[in-house]
């Protein structure tokens, strides 16, 4: 048997003199405290989340996402040694004051930091990162941040993620971190972050902010660290401390991608990073689920919501088969994992068809074989169309096929085998997207003189025009084609007048039209109430009260209850016990016998006394009648009354008596000067009035 | 043959009238029905029912037979009232009192079988083929029929409605045509000029007709409109302007009460009516109204499509039609603030769509017409026009604030389709090349966005030729041509979608086809490097992209011809040549292989002389002739049929000699095409298993044969044996011999 207790100061009916408040009501009163939920967020990149519930007494972070844009303030690291490159001048002021020869260079009209590539992390000043119980894993990519949170700041929690994102999240990390130690850099410019030089060099250097907090790619071994903290879950509920569960459901983004539930017994909080609709190759995604939260979060919409990603595609396949018939090579600077495999999915159909089938297919990363690997054995993550291939002799992705037939292969590096089995025309896929370190920087500074050759950009993370300024001038063609299969704002719409939350709490980005496109009410979020809206160091206040808290009644109290019908259906009973919490857990439990004290013990041990027990008066409720009463008043030989309404009732004045009563709609009060007869008559005149419990 | 079916019909009439047997199904009926109607139609006075009394002895026993078969009886009906339709007959089966038990009133309804809606199809049926003579309509008079017709107007089913309709017009027409041919009164005689007995029959049709329209039934009143609506158009006076008179009050309270379902029907009826009087002008006008109401639109867009219609009334509903095109596309406007109603409308999805479609398609048709605006300068229009294309790709915001139709419309294709085709119709007015920037730049967003649909391109493409066309006397349309459009044009030849690849193709035909003789576009066609990709488009996976290449090719090499001849056009000519002869002679699809000819035809008719062609033209004629796709059968000998001209008239590959004699040329000529296999090619299509081939073989075979007969001085035996070696009826006779032996 449970009840509920309300957390609120909520009034019964019940109207008597205050005398003594029954001792159910202390038990509750202990736990009377008005809870709101907070949100810190971290990062105010709405795909790279990264956020912090604190929601009862558990800490949840949610995603830790890196924003790697930063790193396009650096100069590209180049595989080989690139005369170009080296030969830069350094950068000083035009009047000779500052002089940062050796940290910064001027490429192509911009000045550049010669530096490793360093990324902008979540705040960390926002609260104790040691705090934090548990955090949330929604995608690989969403992850990137986690050596940074996990190590060096006291954290003992746990992290949960799917199978999937954890094993390709390590696949991306070990990239980031083989493409920056191959190409190590003696020194760490930091000068040009002083903020009285920063002030005076050239944009956008001058304009970046938070530079101090930028930090370095971490190394293999925090990697390695971090992820021995990762506790893999599938799509069912973990519970945390007996407080909250938390759920993952599947988001239909990347393998594994997941959206996450946390729910208390009377509080459902929907957190929805990015999630796609499109039938790409995950498994789809799950919505009902997400109905009758109170607070939705909603992260990781589409960064693109003008390219349809049917569309880029499409234009991909036709930029890729014009310069392959003209005789160029084609580059797509990609990440090793997620719309790679689409890409080549869509090209095994599509290179046939355009007589482009003897072209090869590079794709070159240090994790290449692990991902083309990996993408077919999750099968379990895949959608329907997918998972059924597996009862099939083939594998789920076409790429298998490519790869066996010499279509496509893949290398870890440029030096090696690739450099002797290397052909042109061809198409190479490789990193990193912001073309500032990985293989790509050796295509760019092959491909880049000739018109002939097509750079083809399809993450959507990176400004294109910034990642291609060190590259300038430029002959090889561009071409923009951003792939991002996150939801776009007319889906998310439509899911939320479907899902229906209370509230909904989002990046600002997503509450106003883009910048560039400011006639575009159709690319926000239009809701009612409107959605709270946060951004990097944002401290939400959660809009809804904790109202209820689950207890559980012990049955052998349960068994000494006398409930006693109120109305038809409704029955009522008191309760006297000891609330016991304990792990979140709270249990009303027989309040129990004063043990006899013996004799012989001198020393008595106060804190371990049970509570005194005394007999509870018993409860009220109902309504005291007006007319009624006052009938009753004057067959009591109370006749002069004054009948004056007030806002919550009315008060009575017996004038000859010179007594008050006020009758409120939660309380009754009888004031009455030194005349305790009167007093306890006219109580038991309104008791009369009332049920007794 | 006739007779012998005749013989057979006594025991036809009997399986038929068996109730015990199952009815044959409703074809084999209609069939029988149809051959009576033939039958009937070559009798010249003799009277079936005199030969064949079985079908008297049929008639009575189905139609007083309580079991017959609603789909017999309905037969019989459809019959009798044939049968009736000659004044013997209908003497022969009122004497035998078929026709009043077959027809009468009270033997209609006592039978379950009235429910059957066939059977009442076939009663109205039944008295339409009767209604020939007066006798006939005397009888429909007479028995009071006029009433049940009325009521089945009303019926639940649609055709027996309609025919009931149908019926009605006829008997009114009957009334006129009846009593101005025995009457004394010309045309246009006034009511006096009914008999007395008919003019009863006139009032109670048109009384009904009024009583519908005044009725608060909304399904009666429309179909009062449509009873009306068909009276209106197909009968005459003066039963035309007694029933006007008579509707135009009902129809008046009808228009001021405004109901949207009905503006088609009363539109309908309005276009029927003389739309030059002056009544229906004010009728039109009170539909219009003021523009404040939600039929209006609709109503306008009806009127702008009216062809006789006053013009007041065509500029109102214009300026009505035109409104929320301007309301969402240009700058707000304070009047366009009064029209709540359409804002309202606007604001909706489905009826902002619908609306602005309407205005749209309205548009195309004025300029379809070349419409003069008065009120609003074309400039203006097609500004708005362009506007709301860019809109629809999510470039402009919509201009009045209050309503944000760009939501709705943004990635619309159903308004980009229309927008696009009023775009294009709107290049008939020569003040708008001075948009053309605009225009082009809009047309070229469309062809550049990622996110255009198929259809959408190919709406594109069609605006941009009529655009091009209109604008070729432009030095800038090169420049846009060569800057902007080819390597837009080159990008969607790679498309993923091959619908795209194929419009693509057809547009840079048409282009070709369009700027024929323009030497700039002729050379950014060649420096572009658009031939190259054009050459290889003609590999491409799907048949249809590289039928559309062959024709595009065949295109370029025919404009290359108007330049002089280059060592560059020379290597286009023998690149295309030998591709499209892969083509004709490997590729597996037949549109290819169709094109290929076609191509080869069109380089044949051009004024100049393509002599890479000639060497291969046997090879063509014998691939083509011996292909298994009839097309490309006929397309070849219509190659043919232009080498045939060409070598027999001028013989442009033959230096001229004054010195030769008529006969001598013809003989050469002959004999030429005789190298050329054109005679294997006639001979073997002669016999071919497609009619369509064999006609157009031997049509060749005999202009040839009068052109050598015309000629009065050659030895026909002579030219023939030395052309064939053979007489052609001996040729033709072995070549079937040896086809029959295969």
């Amino acid at each position: 048997m449970r009840v509920c207790s309300e957390l609120n100061d909520t009034h019964g009916p019940t109207a008597e003199e205050k005398t003594s408040v029954p001792n159910v009501s202390r038990v509750v009163a202990s736990q009377k405290t008005r809870k709101h939920m907070k949100l810190y967020c971290l990062s105010g990149h709405p795909t790279l989340p990264c956020n912090v519930l604190k929601f009862k007494s558990t800490t949840i972070m949610l995603d830790c996402g890196l924003d790697t844009t930063a790193a396009l303030y650096f100069l590209p690291l180049p595989l080989v040694h690139s005369p170009r490159l080296s030969k830069l001048p350094g950068w000083v002021s035009k009047d000779g004051a500052v002089n940062l020869e050796k940290e910064l260079k001027e490429c192509s009209g911009r000045v550049f930091v010669d530096s490793q590539p360093e990324f902008c992390l979540p705040e960390k000043e926002l609260l104790d990162l040691s705090t934090i119980d548990v955090i949330l894993i929604s995608n690989y990519h969403c992850m990137m941040a986690l050596p940074y949170i996990t190590e060096h700041t006291g954290f003992t929690g746990t992290v949960y993620a799917t199978e999937p994102t954890l094993q390709i999240g390590r696949l991306l990390m070990e990239e980031l971190v083989t493409f920056m130690e191959r190409v190590p850099k003696a020194q760490a410019a930091t000068c040009w972050k002083n903020k009285e030089i920063q002030r005076l060099l050239p944009g956008p250097l001058k304009d970046a902010v938070d530079v101090w907090s930028w930090r370095k790619c971490y190394s293999v071994q925090e990697v390695n660290s971090a992820l021995s903290k990762v506790q893999l879950v599938g799509y069912s509920q973990k519970e945390l401390f007996g407080a909250v569960q938390v759920t993952p459901l599947s988001s239909g983004y990347s393998l594994g991608s997941s959206n996450w539930i946390i729910q208390s017994h009377y509080e459902k909080v929907s957190y929805v990073s990015g999630s796609s609709l499109l039938t790409t190759h995950p498994q789809p995604m799950e919505q009902s689920s997400l109905k009758n939260s109170d607070v939705l979060i909603l992260t990781g919409l589409t960064q693109i919501p003008t390219a349809n990603p049917d569309g880029m595609l499409g234009e991909f396949c036709s930029n890729l088969a014009m310069t392959i018939r003209a005789g160029g090579n084609v580059l797509v600077p990609c990440y090793s994992s997620g719309v790679i495999y689409d890409l080549l999915e869509c090209l095994y159909q599509f290179m046939d068809s355009a007589n482009l089938g003897s072209t090869p297919f590079y794709f070159i990363s240090p994790v290449a074989n692990s991902s083309l690997e990996f993408s077919q054995i999750f099968a379990e993550w895949l959608c329907q169309n997918k998972q059924s291939k597996v009862y099939l002799p083939e594998p789920p992705f076409p790429h298998a096929e490519l790869i066996q037939t010499n279509k496509l292969k893949h290398y870890p590096s440029i030096h090696g085998d690739f450099s002797s089995e290397f052909r042109q025309p061809c198409v190479v896929f490789t990193g990193h997207p912001s073309l500032r370190f990985g293989d790509v920087v050796h295509f760019m500074e092959l491909w880049g003189k000739s018109s002939l050759n097509t750079i083809i950009f399809t993450e959507p993370d990176f400004s294109y025009l910034d990642a291609l300024a060190p590259y300038q001038p430029l002959a090889m063609k561009c071409v923009y084609c951003p792939i991002d299969t996150r939801l776009n704002f007319h889906q998310v719409s439509k899911l939320l007048k479907d899902i229906q939350p209370l509230h909904v709490v989002c990046p600002e980005p997503y509450t106003q039209p883009p910048p560039a496109q400011p006639h575009r009410s159709d690319l926000m979020l239009e809701l009612q109430p409107p959605p709270m809206a946060y951004r990097r160091c944002s401290v939400l206040g959660l809009p809804f009260r904790r109202r209820y808290e689950r207890i559980h009644l012990l049955p052998e109290l349960a068994r000494s209850l006398v409930p006693s019908e109120i109305k038809a259906g409704v029955s009522v009973a008191t309760v006297s016990a000891v609330l016991q919490s304990k792990d979140n857990k709270h249990v009303l439990q027989p309040v129990p016998k004063p043990a006899p004290v013996p004799p012989s013990k001198k020393r008595k041990r106060v804190t371990e006394e049970p509570p005194e027990v005394l007999n509870p008066k018993p409860l009220l409720s109902g309504a005291v009648p007006l007319e009624p009463f006052l009938a009753m008043l004057h067959k009591n030989g109370i006749t002069e009354v004054k009948v004056e309404e007030t806002a919550d009732g009315h008060i009575l004045h017996l004038q000859t008596e010179d007594v008050l009563i006020q009758l409120e709609e939660d309380a009754t009060h009888i004031i009455c000067d030194n005349n305790e007869p009167l007093r306890t008559a006219l109580r038991d005149l309104v008791l009369r009035f009332l049920q007794k419990l | 043959m006739d007779s012998d079916c005749l013989s057979l019909l006594p025991a036809v009439c009997l399986v038929l009238a068996d109730p015990k047997q199952a009815p044959p199904d409703d074809t084999s009926l209609e069939k029988l029905l149809d051959w009576f109607k033939e039958l009937h139609s070559q009798s010249n006075g003799q009277v079936l029912l005199q030969d064949q009394p079985c079908l008297l002895e049929f008639i009575s026993s189905v139609c007083t037979s309580e079991t017959t078969d609603p789909a017999i009886l309905s037969f019989t009906l459809k019959l009798t009232g044939l049968l009736a339709a000659t004044k013997q007959g209908f003497h022969l089966l009122e004497e035998g009192g078929l026709l009043l038990c077959a027809f009468e009133r009270e033997a209609c309804y006592v039978c379950d079988l009235w429910e059957d809606a066939s059977v009442r199809s076939g009663w109205l049926q039944g008295l339409l083929n009767m209604l020939k003579h007066q006798k006939s309509l005397d009888f429909i008079c007479r028995n009071g029929l006029i009433k049940v017709v009325l009521q089945l107007q009303n019926d639940r089913s649609l055709f027996v409605a309609s025919l009931a309709n149908q019926l009605l017009v006829h008997i009114l027409n009957f009334l006129t045509s009846s009593s101005t041919t025995n009457g004394s009164d010309a045309v246009g005689s006034s009511v006096s000029s009914l008999r007395s007995d008919w003019v009863s029959v006139s009032s109670e049709i048109m009384n009904a007709v009024v009583e519908a329209l005044s009725s608060e039934d909304h399904p009666q009143v429309l179909r009062g409109l449509r009873l009306l609506s068909l009276v209106l158009s197909q009968c005459g006076e003066p039963i035309r302007s007694m029933l006007w008179k008579d509707v135009l009050v009902p129809l008046e309270v009808l228009i001021k009460r405004g109901s949207e379902s009905l503006t088609q029907t009363l539109m309908t009826v309005l276009q029927a009516a003389d739309t030059s009087a002056r009544p229906v002008e004010e009728l039109l006008e009170a539909m219009l109204g003021d523009g404040n109401r939600k039929e209006c639109f609709q109503c306008a867009a009806l009127v702008v499509k009216l062809e006789k219609c006053p013009e007041v009334s065509k500029r109102k509903a214009t300026g009505i039609i035109l409104l929320p095109l301007q309301c969402v596309s240009t700058q707000p406007q304070t009047e366009i603030e009064t029209y709540l109603v359409l804002n309202e409308q606007l604001s909706q999805k489905a009826s902002c769509i619908s609306l602005l479609m309407q205005s749209l398609s309205s548009l195309a048709e004025l300029a379809h017409r070349k419409f003069l605006f008065e009120d609003i300068s074309i400039h203006s229009i097609t500004s708005s026009v362009v506007w709301l294309l860019r809109m629809c790709s999510g470039q402009c915001p919509s201009s009045l604030l209050r309503i944000n139709a760009s939501i709705h419309l943004i990635g619309c294709c159903k308004v980009q389709r229309c927008g696009l085709d009023t775009l294009g119709a709107l290049s008939v007015y020569e003040e708008n090349v001075d948009l053309r920037k605009d225009i082009f730049g809009v047309l070229l967003d469309y062809l550049q966005s990622p996110d255009s649909h198929a259809t959408v391109l190919k709406k594109t493409f069609q605006a941009a030729v009529r655009w091009i066309a209109v604008c070729s006397p432009f030095p800038d349309l090169l420049q846009f041509i060569s800057h902007d459009l080819f390597p837009v044009l080159e990008k969607r030849m790679c498309d993923l979608r091959w619908e795209v690849r194929d419009s693509t193709l057809e547009f840079i035909t048409q282009l070709t086809t369009a700027l024929n003789g323009n030497s700039g576009f002729t050379e950014a066609l060649h420096t572009s490097g658009m031939v190259s990709v054009l050459l290889s488009s003609l590999a491409d996976t799907e048949g249809y992209v590289r039928a559309s290449a062959v024709a595009a090719v065949g295109e370029a090499v025919t404009a290359s011809f108007h330049h002089a001849a280059t060592e560059r056009n020379s290597s286009l000519l023998e690149k295309a040549l030998t591709q499209m002869m892969i083509a004709l002679s490997q590729d597996t699809e037949g549109f290819p292989r169709r094109a290929v000819v076609k191509a080869f035809t069109s380089w044949l008719k051009g004024s100049h002389p393509v002599t890479a062609l000639e060497s291969s033209l046997s090879s063509v004629l014998s691939l083509g002739g011996n292909d298994f796709d009839w097309e490309v059968k006929m397309h070849t000998l219509e190659l043919a049929e232009v080498l045939m001209e060409k070598t027999l008239t001028c013989c442009p590959y033959i230096v001229q000699n004054v010195d030769f004699s008529e006969k001598t040329r013809l003989t050469q000529a002959l004999s030429r095409l005789k190298d050329y296999g054109l005679f294997d090619l006639l001979f073997n299509s002669l016999l071919d298993c497609d009619r369509p081939v064999c006609e157009k073989a031997c049509a060749l075979l005999v202009r040839l044969r009068t052109l050598t007969a015309e000629t009065a001085d050659l030895d026909h035996s002579a030219l023939v044996l030395n052309v064939c070696g053979n007489r052609w009826g001996d040729e033709v006779q072995s070549r079937y011999l040896n086809k029959q032996q295969a």
